[in-house]
């Protein structure tokens, strides 16, 4: 990462070089805990995997009578492409941020988001047509579980970066360094990695 | 986040802190780590109370044969919750408040690395606690499977309400996890990313090492338990048949998961405790912690193995043969790096000059009858025994001989050691001895008997019993009531030190560590200026002569 | 010349451990239950083995903080440090390398005796579903190491909160388990609603019953008697109730017991569950709160 001093804030008192210091202090802290939060949380999918896993392979009906599995239909494939690709325009909005573009990361950042809300919309449909519910056997009560667990994931990243978003906006915001960018970014880059498990697991893997 | 640029960013964040320090807010809102500490050590204390008043019930149950005192539900629901909260009410959270106050003090930090959300994940536990004990006023009752939830029992719901204790069991215990995994976020980060100038891994105190190993294990292996929670979840409230036996879902998976977390939690648990004893024993025997290296990476090798011993719970359960002497290896393992501990506390204060104050008496007590607990759970640990004794008083004996007789000890022990850090002033000496030979005998006298019951076959989790094993039953309750009555002299001792104790200087006890360089209590950032450190810890044996504050500040 | 006194009270204290040590191993065998089975004189021989090493262990390591708080007291108002001492490579490298001899060597023995009990309780947990390879559902595999011929499998039913067995070959259900001595019983053993457990104490072995699977456990019961069965895993509110008598009886006996309990005609049980669900006991503390309804009680054509 490149100094702290922006040129456009330039018009500012420039920090003094202790409160650089405390500012790359605070930067390395916030994306060192960030870092463990989410390899932490990647734990709780990696049980929801497991369960998914163990259930699969002991079951001897996976499908209920007349259920057929969750299907890869092109309305999924393109939510996932979507989602996916996702994470190339975040990488490109921070990148923007960092080249001090603001209104170039504000649009890019904005689409992130329609890229994410688009999927969350995409995923609520395929819920509503599906000819299974939660208490329908294993593969239901799976798949409602990640979906729902993964879909939390992504509103809550949407919700983020919302806020980043309005906070765009408060002049001097970005005196303390862009760490809640980058660290919403990292999120999202989680999220999207998330998902390519989950679709292998509940999608690719098709069990009777 | 303060928007005004520079000017000393350090100092905005400086008198935002100065400012909340007078009047009673500072006890509710303050981001103080110091405040915070004592926060949960008060608040865990209470619930430590509550769950023990539930434990009292219980033993005055099980003083007769027959179901008398109170009804079965309710005995369920007593052992649920008397479980359930002495873990991760009382035992958990209350070394985080330990660790709270003392890490930063003894790495050399101004504070914890994220001070709100410290604040946050401490008023989850009030709440949290709140929420566990409103269940008893559900018309349908407390959670009654025990602390583990087992389904398909936890989840039979015989009330049929949506609103029932196991519910509220669940949304406890996800809250807590939510709690801890900031703790441990907070911690973990704090340690690595704040430790003073010179502060190098290898001069931190052992008791940081502790609270190290044991966050990290927060971090990786509460998750599962927090993913069970939402699973059971799911099941209760939604009907999804993920542990239901009859409808191709498997019930031993959910116990997989519980113990992939709890398991190591028994190490969350223990770990501080062990760093406990490591301050303590160097510093009434007047000599460095011997093998302090070693005793540092013990804390990680218990951390690591424990990851890998939890079908030990599940001997009985479903577990193949090879599953089962897999397991039982990897839990014999653990005797290995925990030895290590024992063993450097033995040769500490072998050639010391003991000081057998009140923090050291409940120290050697913890570690003596750790050594016993430890052997009962290696023997736990060999299969073929463990068939004969699992889910009998065995394994509650076993458990409450490291849950209370190491871990409350090693609290008890840590209270009264930092009392004079954390107050300015120093605790009753003569109260302090009485509360430790009460809770000695009165600990022993309880938990000792539960052995020989278990060997004889009395199974847990009953409110009525075979006559044949009353006698060890009485025995067992009257040791409890006189643990029960052993809270009161430390209460009095607490309340009435606090208040009028004799003021003391910043290190009565002659000890080293950055926590005794600076004033007692300390200030708000801690130190006037942060210590650059030189040399290893535990540096007793430099002085002949009492020196006040022989530390290795510069 | 204090050298030499050390050393002597060390020596002294070593022995006596050891034959403390020794003395309480041989204890242990009488802190168990009757032993019932064959199983239970290999547990107890663990056991006591367990023992036995436990209270070495447990006496080296009090006995040296014994002797420490006993000699090593500073005098009163004396704060001076002792001698710094901050390690000593070779004796922590003993002290890691000996509990791992020790630790193995109790794995070991743990092996070899399980080796010998080898209850193979249970079907493997995870069989892989591949459809080409037929396999028996919850096929039981009966292991049965003992020279004695397995008598007909037993069958056992749980259910909140009683217990059921059945003898397929007259066709007699029975609230009350009997075996003949000195022959291996096996046991189906399967539950109707949630997990419980088979432990009769004298025994031995325990072994939890997973719903929906039959769970099959061979004993090979070495000494006649009446024995109590207990539910051993949680389950529920009146878990406690959950108890049944075992009789372990001569050949002649048991086959005349078969035979009479044949001859009686299936009644309901009397289930202690039922009874205390019905009447609401007095209790000094009332809670109220519901319960799981017992489930009806077994029809058996014996009971007791
Ligand atoms: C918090 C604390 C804590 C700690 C530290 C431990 C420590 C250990 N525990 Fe314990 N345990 C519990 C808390 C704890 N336990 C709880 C709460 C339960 C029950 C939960 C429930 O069912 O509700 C339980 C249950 C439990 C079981 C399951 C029993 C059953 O349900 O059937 C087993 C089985 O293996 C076991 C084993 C061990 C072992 C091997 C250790 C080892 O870590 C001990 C290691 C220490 C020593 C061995 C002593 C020092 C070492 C030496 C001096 C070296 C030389 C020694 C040898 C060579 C032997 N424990
Ligand atoms: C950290 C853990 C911890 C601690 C400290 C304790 C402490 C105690 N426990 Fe606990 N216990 C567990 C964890 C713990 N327990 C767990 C996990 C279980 C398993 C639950 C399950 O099966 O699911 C269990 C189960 C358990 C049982 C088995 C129940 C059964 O299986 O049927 C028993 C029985 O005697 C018991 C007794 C006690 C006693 C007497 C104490 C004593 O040490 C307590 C001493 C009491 C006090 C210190 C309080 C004194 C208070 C007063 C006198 C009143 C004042 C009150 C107010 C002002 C509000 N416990
Ligand atoms: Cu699949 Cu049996
Ligand atoms: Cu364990």
């Amino acid at each position: 990462m490149e100094s702290p001093i922006h040129p456009n804030h330039l018009q500012q008192p420039l920090p003094q070089p202790d409160g650089s210091a405390h500012i790359e202090d605070e930067r390395s802290k916030v994306m060192f805990g960030f870092t463990i939060f989410l390899l932490s949380e990647s734990i709780i999918f990696v049980s929801f995997f497991v369960t998914l896993i163990a259930l699969k392979l002991t079951a001897h009906q996976w499908l209920p009578p007349g259920v057929s599995g969750p299907e890869i239909t092109t309305p999924v494939i393109i939510n996932t492409v979507v989602l996916l690709s996702s994470s190339i325009v975040i990488y490109f909005a921070e990148r923007a941020l960092e080249r001090n573009h603001l209104g170039k990361f504000r649009l890019l950042w904005l689409t992130t988001s329609a890229m994410g809300a688009y999927f969350l919309v995409g995923e609520i449909k395929e819920w509503l047509g599906l000819n299974f519910g939660v208490s329908t056997g294993l593969v239901g009560a799976t798949f409602y579980l990640l979906t729902g667990f993964h879909g939390l994931h992504v509103t809550a990243g949407i919700i983020l970066q919302m806020i980043m978003l309005a906070r765009s906006f408060i002049p001097g915001n970005y005196n303390h360094g862009r760490y809640g960018v980058s660290a919403v970014s990292l999120f999202w880059h989680f999220v999207d990695a998330i998902w390519i498990f989950v679709f292998s697991l509940l999608y690719l893997w098709q069990a009777t | 986040m303060t928007n005004n640029p520079i000017e000393g960013i350090a100092s905005a964040h400086e008198s935002e802190h100065i400012e909340q320090e007078t009047g009673w807010q500072r006890y509710f809102f303050s981001t103080d780590h110091k405040v915070i500490g004592i926060q949960y050590l008060v608040t865990t204390f209470i619930f430590f109370l509550i769950a023990g008043l539930f434990s009292m019930v219980m033993r005055g149950e099980l003083v007769t044969p027959e179901s008398d005192i109170v009804d079965r539900p309710l005995y369920n629901g007593l052992f649920t919750m008397h479980g359930t909260m002495m873990i991760f009410l009382w035992i958990i959270p209350t070394q985080v408040g330990l660790a709270n106050y003392l890490v930063p003090l003894m790495i050399g930090a101004r504070d914890m690395a994220f001070p709100l959300l410290n604040e946050i994940a401490y008023w989850i536990i009030p709440f949290a606690g709140l929420l566990l004990l409103s269940s008893f006023l559900l018309p349908s009752g407390t959670a009654q499977a025990g602390w583990w939830s087992y389904p398909p029992v936890s989840l039979q719901n015989p009330s049929g309400h949506v609103f029932n204790g196991e519910l509220f069991w669940i949304l406890g215990i996800a809250l807590l996890g939510i709690s801890s995994i900031m703790g441990g976020v907070n911690f973990v980060t704090t340690i690595v990313k704040m430790r003073a100038p010179g502060m190098t891994y290898f001069r931190m105190p052992i008791f940081v090492w502790t609270v190290l190993s044991a966050q990290l294990l927060q971090l990786f292996c509460l998750p599962a338990l927090t993913g069970a929670a939402i699973l059971l979840f799911l099941e209760l409230t939604l009907g999804a048949p993920l542990f239901n036996p009859f409808k191709e879902g498997s019930p031993i998976l959910y116990q997989h998961l519980f113990w992939f977390y709890s398991h190591p939690a028994v190490y969350v648990m223990v770990l501080p405790a062990f760093g406990v004893f490591s301050e303590v024993i160097p510093a009434f025997s007047r000599k460095p912690l011997f093998g302090y290296r070693s005793v540092a990476l013990a804390s990680f090798g218990i951390a690591i193995v424990s990851t890998l011993v939890w079908v030990h719970h599940m001997f009985a359960s479903g577990t193949p043969g090879w599953m089962r002497m897999l397991f039982m290896l990897t839990t014999m393992l653990v005797a290995v790096p925990t030895g290590v501990k024992v063993f450097a506390w033995a040769a500490t204060i072998w050639n010391g000059k003991l000081h057998l104050q009140t923090p050291m008496l409940f120290a050697l007590a913890g570690v003596v009858m750790f050594v016993f607990a430890g052997i009962t759970g290696v023997m736990l640990g060999s299969t073929a025994f463990d068939l004969h004794v699992n889910n009998t008083y065995f394994v509650v004996g076993h458990f409450h001989y490291v849950v209370y007789n190491t871990i409350t000890m090693a609290i008890f022990a840590a209270i009264y050691y930092w009392f004079p850090k954390i107050t300015g002033r120093m605790y009753a000496e003569g109260w302090g001895k009485l509360h430790f030979w009460l809770t000695f005998i009165g600990a022993n006298l309880t938990f000792f008997p539960m052995h020989p019951l278990g060997l004889q076959g009395m199974v847990r989790r009953i409110s009525s019993y075979d006559p044949q094993y009353q006698s060890w039953n009485i025995v067992a309750s009257i040791g409890s009531f006189l643990l029960g009555m052993a809270t009161l002299p430390f209460i009095i001792n607490m309340v009435g030190s606090t208040l009028q104790g004799r003021k003391v200087s910043d290190n009565p006890w002659h000890a080293t560590g950055l926590e005794w360089t600076t004033s007692s209590p300390p200030p708000v950032e801690n130190f006037e200026e942060i210590p650059v450190v030189t040399s290893a810890p535990y540096g007793y044996g430099k002085s002949k002569a009492p020196s006040p504050g022989a530390t290795d500040r510069e | 010349m204090k050298k030499i006194l050390n050393t002597l009270i060390l020596a002294v204290f070593v022995i006596v451990s050891i034959l403390v040590s020794y003395w309480l191993g041989q204890q242990a065998y009488s802190w168990m239950p009757a032993q019932g089975t064959a199983e239970a004189k290999r547990v107890d021989g663990l056991f006591s083995f367990l023992v036995t090493l436990g209270t070495f262990i447990f006496l080296g390591i009090v006995g040296l903080i014994m002797y420490s708080i006993l000699t090593c007291r500073a005098s009163e108002g004396d704060f001076s440090d002792a001698r710094p001492d901050r390690g000593n490579p070779k004796l922590e490298a003993l002290w890691t390398g000996i509990p791992i001899l020790l630790v193995l060597w109790i794995a070991a023995q743990n092996f070899s005796i399980y080796q010998q009990i080898d209850i193979q309780g249970l079907t493997p947990i995870v069989h892989l579903h591949i459809p080409s390879a037929t396999e028996p559902a919850d096929a039981a595999t009966i292991v049965n190491n003992n020279a004695k011929p397995v008598s007909e499998q037993i069958e056992v039913v749980a259910k909140q909160w009683s217990w059921t067995f059945r003898y397929p070959a007259r066709n007699v259900t029975s609230t009350e388990l009997h075996l003949p001595v000195n022959q291996s019983a096996s046991l189906a053993m399967r539950s109707e609603d949630v997990i419980h457990g088979f432990y009769v104490p004298e025994f031995r072995l325990k072994q939890d019953i997973i719903p929906n699977r039959i769970i099959t456990f061979t004993v090979t019961p070495l000494r006649e008697g009446k024995y109590r069965l207990h539910d051993s895993h949680f389950s529920g509110t009146y878990f406690a109730t959950m108890t049944a008598d075992v009789y372990i009886e001569s050949p002649e006996a048991y086959t005349q017991w078969l035979a009479q309990a044949a001859a009686r005609k299936p009644a309901p049980a009397k289930n202690q569950a039922v009874a205390e669900y019905a009447r609401r006991q007095e209790y000094g503390f009332k809670s109220n709160w519901p319960s799981v309804a017992p489930a009806k009680p077994p029809i058996v054509n014996y009971s007791s």
